[in-house]
């Protein structure tokens, strides 16, 4: 793998946590204001552009590299999404959740180092 | 949680119809974008001329009805569970590779995707106690 491909696959990956985190955010709204609050509009809009990013990305990368092989790099998501809501979004975050997510992490890593 | 809703507006439900989605896009979009690959190309790198295929148009709607049905999700489900639960399709993704694509399974693969499976049981175990207990 070249170092471009390399930096393309953090690239799509960085792009989709964050997404997720805004998105969550943009989504947990109280119903009363709605979806034609600014502050809504603002926050889909950016998971949205994140997300195309890192669409366009995986996109490029899928021409060159077998979906097995490039897909579970997606699994190191989970450990970033999990930590990073509990953090960011003060999420509860158990032992059991944790382990889980971790061997979920280790999982689809171990797929992807398969190939 | 708070609102547990039934029906088609089960947030659990609508889980399902996001994970199958992304899954069935996933194949349409390897299949799309080899059959109009153009590896010398530098614009390929962008990923734009996987455009040029109709599958990947198909998985593009896929995959717009599965972010539908994801923020559905995320509005009901906190994303630390919700997030690692959708990562079933981990475990789907290279199992349909093998069924419909032809790839390869090695003995160490088939290990990586149980353990996935046991961090999805440990993950989900909590919240269908929580479930079963409503």
């Amino acid at each position: 793998m070249s170092f471009l491909a390399f930096f393309l696959i953090v690239m799509s990956l960085l792009s989709f946590v964050v997404a997720q985190l805004v998105l969550k955010r943009a989504v947990a709204f109280p119903a009363k204001i709605g979806l034609s609050s600014p502050r809504f509009i603002w926050l889909f809009a950016l998971g949205v552009l994140l997300m195309t990013i890192s669409f366009f990305i995986t996109l490029g990368l899928l021409q060159r590299f077998a979906l097995s092989y490039l897909y579970p790099f997606q699994g190191l998501s989970v450990i970033m999404i999990v930590v990073m809501a509990a953090v960011v979004l003060k999420e509860k975050l158990t032992i059991q959740l944790m382990i889980g997510s971790l061997l979920i992490t280790a999982g689809i890593v171990l797929v992807s180092m398969t190939y | 949680m708070q609102n547990r809703l039934s029906g088609f507006g089960n947030p659990w439900l609508q889980l399902t119809v996001s994970v199958v989605c992304v899954f069935v896009s996933e194949l349409l979009l390897k299949r799309g974008a080899t059959e109009v690959a153009e590896p010398d190309s530098a614009w390929s790198w962008t990923g734009v001329n996987g455009l040029a295929s109709p599958l990947v148009w198909w998985a593009i709607l896929l995959i717009i009805a599965s972010f539908i049905s994801w923020l559905y999700v995320l509005r009901y489900i906190p994303i630390t569970i919700a997030y690692p639960v959708s990562r079933i399709v981990d475990v789907l993704v290279p199992l349909g590779c093998w069924i419909f694509l032809g790839e390869f399974i090695s003995p160490l693969r088939w290990s990586g995707i149980a353990l996935v499976v046991i961090g999805l049981a440990l993950v989900a175990k909590p919240v269908a106690q929580i479930e079963q207990r409503l």
